[in-house]
């Protein structure tokens, strides 16, 4: 059953019952209080009665002792046309309980009359068909003789204002039973509806619609419950995004391999191909065989490269305090050859906590591709500074630039802005990735800028041991 | 003589293809950039393009756009084994396409058919005095007929267009009987020796230790 509708059911059910009573107990009071009026009433007709009767009794002509039979008949007949119009009926009986007057109508039960005893006044409800009766009963000392007075006193009227009370009251019940239900209804359909919208959110996330989130309508727990399920969605809906990232990744790098490896490998296949079946003058042997030589070469170089990225994306390093100087030298060093292209370097001395080769390589690799990317006469720039929260690198060149849209891709391995021109200059797109790994490993990263045809200024920052350490606490923590 | 040009920006690769085609008798040229390529199409009166696809300065797709008007046949080469690749090449009128790695025989295959296709060959094959008429199928030797079975005749045609080059057993046994060589097969050395006798080719047709044979002429 819907919650809704459980809701709904035990609202409607605590109410039928809590109407239920209190209308019972209200039309009750109400009927006792008028029934206990009327019933006082009743014993003070009484009373009078009685006290008529004694004054009655004692102004008849004493011609007699005793109070006759005849006489009492007589009083009583008076008594009831004096309250003629009032309902009352009355009965007087004699000291043998037998009846002496009756008026019409006037029960025949005895119980009371038997029951009536001293002064005290008793009495009871009696029902004949479909009247109510107060009955009394009453001694009346007078002139020596011991009567017995009994009044009925009509009362429908209070019990017919009892069961009307019951029926308004029942069709009241009901009216509001109704119309609480539907205000509950809408009630409860407005209160259960973020549970409605969370169900559909449930529902079309397991679909894989992973980017629909449920809409947040309150601010009690049911909105917190929807707040906090949005935000579980959002972080599951991020890492489901990295890891699909992730074997795209995966499969680019993968396909660029396999697609990496044919060119060497035709070249290899072919040449091998050409010196076992045909017969070749020296030259062309020559030629072939250095082919193969070349490009074995090649193959061997990625895949080395390959390796590193591999073996320095497990790796732990451990940083040594390093001047500056030694990798602006090594740099100097490295490229003293060129003659065309010109490095100038310009730094502040300073110290760089790092793993020497590791950063080495790093720094190479961002050099020789800024020259990659100049042109024939071109200049790179490569520049260090002190920083404070460690050393800072930048390497810039002025050639031709890196597309906007390829900004976020050159770091994935085998990518290449000029997929042929690099590969012609031996280049298998595997350095800025290996770049990336190592600074990884260094806590930092690489910040990339960059416009076509102006150049590219690529820098990064290695921070100070205590943050390499700190931060590598961190991880081993998580 | 047949003029290819060959466009890739692998120099090795330039160079593998121009030794084999031009053992195979055609005049070869070979560029590795993109804009070069379309300097020399448009001046050069080729029979035949080779073409990669990813090249400096102007991409295959780009320069199958000067070539098409000139009407010159083309076959890609390419590292890309996606369909889609391969479709937009042939949609863009590539005659044809090869997936690196290939096979240098397959290579000469190839260029030989499509070259056939755009009646850019003689259909007549020679090789000493064996004059092999490609359309009509038939072969003279020193002016007279010779009666050759299926398989004799793919044989010298094999061997004709590879001249020089040793062809293996694997290779001639797929091309001719287009089956998966068996090792110790004799069917083909005793096709080979049929061959070799029918055509007077007892010098030439050598057998090549432990690989198969060779038409030297």
């Amino acid at each position: 059953m819907k919650f809704l509708y459980k809701i709904l059911l035990w609202t409607i059910i605590t109410l039928a019952i809590a109407l239920g009573l209190s209308g019972y107990f209200f039309v009750n009071q109400v009927f006792e209080t008028a029934l206990d009026r009327a019933v006082d009433q009743a014993l003070g007709d009484s009373n009078i009665l009685q006290f008529a009767l004694e004054t009655a009794a004692l102004n008849v002509p004493t011609k007699y002792d005793v109070l006759q039979d005849i006489a009492v008949q007589e009083i009583s007949a008076n008594l009831e046309r004096s309250s003629q119009g009032s309902g009352r009926l009355l009965r007087v009986s004699d000291e043998e309980r037998k009846t002496l007057y009756a008026s019409d109508g006037f029960t025949e039960d005895e119980s009371l009359l038997e029951s009536i005893a001293d002064d005290t006044v008793i009495w009871q409800i009696l029902q004949q068909e479909d009247s109510y009766y107060i009955h009394t009963g009453i001694v009346v000392n007078t002139m020596d003789r011991n009567l017995y007075l009994e009044t009925m006193e009509n009362v429908t009227r209070v019990f017919d204002e009892r069961s009307a009370g019951f029926s308004v009251y029942r069709q009241m019940t009901l009216v509001m039973l109704v119309s609480s239900s539907v205000i509950m209804f809408l009630i409860c359909t407005v209160l259960t509806q973020p549970i409605r919208l969370l169900t559909r959110a449930t529902k079309r996330m397991a679909a894989g619609d992973y980017d629909y989130r449920a809409r947040q309508i309150s601010n009690d727990e049911l909105g917190q419950l929807t707040q906090h399920f949005n935000s579980m969605a959002n972080a599951l809906e991020d890492t489901i995004g990295e890891l699909r990232g992730e074997i795209r990744a995966r499969e680019d790098f993968i396909g660029a391999f396999a697609h990496e490896l044919k060119t060497p490998l035709t070249s290899i296949i072919g040449y091998a191909d050409l010196l076992r079946s045909r017969k070749l003058d020296e030259e062309k042997h020559f030629l072939s065989s250095n082919y193969i030589y070349t490009e074995g070469k090649r193959l061997e170089n990625m895949s080395f490269r390959l390796l590193d990225i591999i073996v320095t994306k497990r790796e732990q390093i451990d940083p040594q305090p390093v001047e500056a100087d030694i990798f602006f030298r090594y740099l100097k060093d490295m490229f003293a050859g060129n003659t065309e292209q010109e490095l100038y370097t310009i730094y502040d001395p300073g110290t760089v906590y790092a793993e020497v080769n590791l950063l080495k390589s790093v720094l190479l690799n961002l050099v020789d591709n800024a020259f990659k990317a100049s042109s024939q006469v071109g200049v790179v720039e490569v520049t260090g500074w002190n920083t404070e929260r460690g050393y800072a690198f930048q390497v810039k060149d002025f050639g031709v630039g890196i597309p906007e849209e390829e900004l976020q891709r050159v770091t994935e391995a085998f990518y290449m802005v000029d997929k042929s021109r690099s590969r012609s200059r031996n280049g298998a797109g595997l350095g800025l990735a290996l770049c990336v790994e190592i600074l990884r490993l260094h806590r930092s990263e690489l910040f990339i800028e960059s416009a076509v045809g102006e150049g590219t200024c690529i820098s990064f920052e290695i921070p100070k041991k205590q943050l390499v350490e700190e931060n590598g606490g961190n991880e081993e923590e998580q | 003589m047949i003029k290819i040009l060959i466009v890739d920006d692998e120099k090795s690769i330039c160079d593998l293809i121009d030794i084999n085609l031009s053992a195979a008798g055609y005049q070869c040229k070979t560029v590795q950039d993109g804009l070069e390529a379309i300097d020399l199409i448009e001046n050069g009166n080729f029979d035949l393009i080779l073409l990669d696809i990813m090249l400096p300065g102007a991409d295959g797709f780009d320069i199958m756009e000067y070539i098409r008007p000139l009407q010159i046949p083309v076959i890609f080469i390419t590292a890309k084994h996606e369909v889609k690749d391969r479709v937009k090449g042939l949609k863009l009128g590539a005659e044809d396409y090869l997936v690196k790695p290939f096979d240098v025989v397959e290579l000469v295959a190839r260029v030989e058919v499509v070259l056939r296709r755009y009646k850019k060959t003689a259909s007549t094959l020679t090789a000493g005095d064996v004059v092999v008429d490609v359309e009509a199928r038939k072969v003279t030797r020193a002016g007279r007929p010779v009666v050759l079975t299926n398989k004799e005749y793919g044989l010298l045609v094999l061997f004709i267009r590879n001249k020089n080059i040793a062809l293996f057993r694997e290779t001639l046994y797929e091309k001719v009987w287009g089956d998966e060589y068996l090792a110790d097969s004799r069917t083909l050395d005793l096709h080979v020796q049929r061959l070799r006798r029918k055509m007077k080719w007892e010098d030439n047709l050598v057998a090549v230790y432990k690989v198969g044979y060779r038409l030297e002429i």
